[in-house]
């Protein structure tokens, strides 16, 4: 169907067969700009090595079969031209070379496919700004055009370091898609690269929180950091949801419910706990182990 | 050079949209073609220079968010090396980028070399300083001062052939000094400082090959990851920070050893061509190990005299495996349909035997066991429907089952007791939207979702939520504008606790660069969350149960860049951005708030954080010569807390460098 697909929106007057193909050499008359820095392309690897068919060589394995766009002097309707192509179309046509990564195999099903958000949103094939990836913009910039939620985030005093350079939204997130997330309720976040496949991504750079541990809170393992921290960027210390550690802490400890492991509450301070002590207001001083321990039930040591 | 406008362009719109530190300079110099030499094309450029920085005010708060320091560094460098022929004898491609080499806190190489065909290497590594000043959050008791080395080696044999081979290292190194904090002897015992040399290292081994056979593609791969830390604890001659407090601390010591190994199964076979189905099948498992021992020993006087040592050794365990498959159907040329299956296993179990000798309380032996299993099925189906070329509908359904079991069993001298739990929660969410784009360049999209969960983890997590949201984007040239709302509501009520959150979001952004001399960027983003839940806790020996958070939270956000070349003899920037959280509006900590009357004192503290944080910088660069550009930039950031004035910081940041290429 997607064959058919493919030969619908070329709409082309010609067929794709090698007798159409004019190759490289032609596109550089009327294309010296393009062609000028194109071997610095990684798409000039399908020129150099003599074994391609016509139809996976050069400018017409992405623009297809160049015979009647030459003979018409040019002209978006007598080649594949990609602004002029519908999005899906142009997945289609970029996926039939990069549908071999495995980072892409989940890009059909990715937020940014079904939002039309394809290739060509993010890829400048021919005027690209980065030395790598051919991205139309440094990553980070790319990312915030669309989201300048996360671009406020990532400006707050605590953050992760993205704007300086030190950290790249794919540490983190895959923008072709990836499977559901092994936390929370495996629906959301829809986007995220996972840590060993299976794991939060935050744990590839905070390897000791990965545990496993003796005694794991189960806020990490069961709905994940962001239980209680917030990873782009907080106004709160620590990446946290909340300015001041016991109201983080106490809005779950509340006994109520049947929430926590034991389907009865999760357990409230002991009675030896006296939230007028200051002492008592910073949790974090006694439990200092939160993420998980191996010598104390209640993350004492 | 008028090729290279395109290109200055671009750089200077994505240094405008990041709003990143002033330096490095994102302006270029020189023809971007480079030089060729033996067969090969050379692009270089260095840009070196003198950072400064003076603050006032808290300098751990500064260092802990910016961290720019005085000195000497290698701002960045930029080497391309690309063979002209696609035929060089080691390589085609080879590209080096380093930022803030020297001193920097964030310090960056990246590194490509590929041989057409043959190899495609890459290599990052990274460095960061990182600076906890321990702040108010524990009472000023924990900080750390260390620094992580991260590298990540990636390299693919054959690339282009139907047999693929992969290998991979990465390695995290993290070191430094640490302060945290130790109750000693009891549970009501007195908290003292702990000092502490932090010693983490994780390795990781990747190895995997991919066969491609018909359509499909079968990705096998391997890793083995390795953790080891020996972090050691040390305290003499200590005093509780309550001064008050009789106790004391004669001498700590802690070693804790804990290694072990997370080796790891990664089994993919998908399938992507040009016909009516795609398909992606894959299961991962992953075995996690740890093994401990926690040596301990502490003399001291608290309400008695006393001597304690702590033996604990034993292993933690935690198997997961996951299996995911994704079937995509195109029934027909305006319709894609969907679906995803995930399942996930986590078995988390360990032993710790104690063995601890207490001169007051004599000995105690004691053993605790505990598991805690987690078991998801999620599916989810999204259908996309383009009637027309301009007009989308979309639509979704999401199932969730996980189940949650745990047994917490303790063993103390001859009694026992073993504590088995089980729950499960389901998740029904869908999702709905409609996109549309009236005219060429502007496009409209609406959409929505609406869960219910009937039994979740936390007082806090999603049960009754909804969100709605609405984008509007209009591209024409190089002007690009958007808006963006969302709102996500969240209830969640059970006997004795409640739980609401709601969170709302706009923002707004423009961006337009109508001449290679000139670009402008601004951007805004207010972000409101009120959360209010009940709260239990004890006060003066008093069980409180009535009482509750309510947390409020403004946060208005903006930015603002304009870059302008002046007749081509000077590149200037300016930028300012400010982030500010209005909390609940309130002038002062103590004046009553009108959303949550009553609440107990030490609460009205923590309800509310109000703070600004701003940053204007500016930036010139004078090109000297068609290689060489002089770069001058300044940066101020003042970080000012409402309420209080004991983190507040003002700093200058600047720098003046100098930029070669060729």
């Amino acid at each position: 169907m997607r064959a058919g697909l493919a030969v619908a929106f070329l709409a082309l007057p010609v067929l794709a067969s090698s007798t159409n193909f004019v190759g490289s050499a032609v596109c550089r008359t009327c294309h010296p700009d393009i062609n000028q820095n194109f071997f610095k392309n990684p798409h000039y690897r399908s020129s150099t090595s003599g074994s391609e068919k016509p139809e996976n060589q050069g400018c017409e394995s992405c623009h297809g079969p160049g015979k009647a766009h030459v003979e018409a002097r040019g002209g978006k309707a007598t080649i594949v031209a990609f602004s002029a192509l519908r999005p899906t179309q142009v997945l289609d046509q970029c996926l039939r070379c990069h549908e071999s990564t495995l980072s892409r195999a989940n890009i059909r099903r990715s937020e940014h496919t079904q939002s039309d958000i394809v290739c060509t949103s993010c890829h400048s094939i021919h005027r690209s700004a980065t030395p790598k990836n051919l991205l139309a913009r440094g990553q980070s910039s790319l990312c915030y055009q669309c989201h300048p939620a996360v671009r406020a985030q990532f400006n707050m005093p605590v953050k992760h370091r993205v704007n300086e350079g030190f950290m790249e939204c794919t540490d983190c997130h895959n923008p072709h898609g990836a499977n559901a997330p092994t936390w929370r309720m495996g629906v959301r976040p829809r986007m995220v690269h996972q840590a060993l496949g299976n794991e939060e991504p935050c744990l590839k750079c905070h390897q000791d929180k990965r545990g496993p541990f003796a005694f794991e809170h189960p806020a990490v393992r069961v709905e994940g950091c962001e239980s209680c921290h917030a990873p782009h960027g907080s106004t709160n210390l620590r990446l946290l949801r909340r300015p001041v550690v016991f109201t983080l802490c106490l809005e779950c400890h509340n006994g109520g419910g049947a929430f926590g492991r034991q389907g009865d509450g999760i357990r409230i301070q002991s009675a030896s706990h006296n939230m007028a002590d200051p002492k008592y207001q910073n949790c974090t001083l006694c439990h200092v182990r939160i993420h998980g321990s191996n010598a104390s039930p209640l993350f004492l040591r | 050079m008028a090729r290279s406008i395109p290109f200055l362009t671009l750089a200077a719109a994505a240094a405008l949209f990041a709003q990143p530190p002033v330096a490095p300079t994102p302006e270029r110099v020189g023809a971007p073609r480079g030089q060729n030499v033996a067969g090969y094309n050379i692009v270089n450029s260095f840009e070196t220079g003198y950072r400064f920085r003076d603050v006032s005010g808290n300098l751990g708060r500064y260092r802990s968010d910016v961290n720019f320091g005085n000195g000497v560094r290698l701002l960045s460098s930029r080497l391309s090396i690309h063979s002209r022929e696609g035929q060089g004898a080691w390589f085609d491609e080879l590209l080096l980028n380093t930022q803030g080499l020297g001193n920097d806190p964030y310090q960056i190489a990246t590194f490509r070399a590929v041989k057409n065909r043959l190899y495609q290497y890459n290599l990052t590594w990274r460095l960061n300083d990182y600076f906890n000043p321990g702040l108010t959050i524990a009472n000023g008791l924990h900080a750390l001062n260390t620094t992580r080395r991260l590298q990540d080696h990636d390299l693919t044999l054959l690339p282009a052939s139907n047999i693929r081979f992969f290998l991979g290292y990465s390695r995290n190194h993290q070191y430094g000094p640490a302060l945290s904090t130790i109750q000693l002897f009891d549970s009501r015992g007195a908290v003292f400082p702990l000092f502490s040399d932090v010693r983490r290292l994780q390795n990781e081994y990747r190895l995997g090959v991919e066969l491609k056979a018909s359509a499909y593609r079968l990705n096998v791969s391997r890793v083995w990851e390795n953790f080891r830390e020996d972090t050691q604890f040390g305290a003499a001659d200590q005093r509780p920070a309550d001064p008050a407090s009789p106790a004391r601390l004669d001498a700590f010591r802690r070693d804790e050893p804990y290694h072990g190994n997370t080796p790891s199964w990664r089994v993919a076979l998908f399938r992507e061509t040009e016909s009516w189905l795609a398909l992606n099948a894959r299961f991962t498992w992953s075995s996690g190990e740890r093994n401990f021992i926690f040596d301990e020993s502490a003399t001291g006087v608290d309400r008695f005299a006393r001597n304690r040592q702590i033996l604990i050794g034993g292993q933690a365990r935690r198997p997961v495996a996951t299996a995911n498959l994704t079937a995509s159907l195109f029934p027909a040329t305006s319709l894609t349909v969907t679906n995803h299956t995930g399942y996930h296993h986590t078995r988390i179990e360990g032993d710790s035997f104690l063995r601890q000798f207490d001169n007051a309380s004599l000995s105690d032996d004691f053993l605790a066991f505990q598991f805690l299993g987690v078991r998801a099925l999620t599916n989810s189906t999204d259908l996309t429907w383009r009637p027309r070329r301009r007009l989308t509908f979309f639509t979704g359904y999401r199932f969730t089952d996980r189940r949650i079991r745990s047994v917490e069993q303790i063993t103390s001298g001859p009694f026992q007791d073993r504590l088995p739990a089980q729950q499960s929660n389901r998740l029904h969410a869908g999702v709905a939207g409609i996109r549309v784009s009236p005219v060429a360049g502007l496009t409209v999209v609406v959409d929505s979702e609406l869960g219910r969960a009937d039994r979740p983890f936390f007082p806090i997590s999603e049960r009754n939520y909804h969100t709605l949201g609405g984008r509007i984007q209009y591209k024409r040239g190089t002007l690009f504008l958007s808006g963006l709302a969302r709102s996500l509501y969240n209830t969640n009520p059970a006997s004795f606790s409640y739980h609401s959150a709601r969170q709302r979001n706009y923002s707004g952004d423009v961006s337009w660069t109508p001449a290679g001399w000139f670009s402008f960027d601004a951007s805004y983003s207010k972000l409101h969350i009120d959360a209010l839940t009940t709260l239990a806790y004890f006060f003066e020996s008093r069980l409180v149960e009535s009482d509750r958070s309510a947390y409020i939270s403004n946060i208005h956000t903006g930015s603002l860049g304009v870059r302008v070349q002046l007749r081509r003899r000077a590149d200037l920037f300016l930028g300012y951005t400010r982030v500010q959280d209005r909390g609940d509006g309130r002038p002062s900590l103590f004046t009553p708030r009108s959303t949550a009357p009553g609440v107990a004192p030490f609460l009205i503290g923590a309800q509310v954080f109000p703070l600004s944080f701003e940053s204007p910088l500016a930036r010139v660069s004078v090109p000297l010569h068609a290689r060489l550009r002089l770069n001058f930039g300044y940066q101020f950031y003042r970080y000012r807390e409402e309420f209080t004035v004991a983190q507040n910081y003002r700093a200058h940041t600047g720098y003046a460098s100098v930029l070669w290429s060729f």
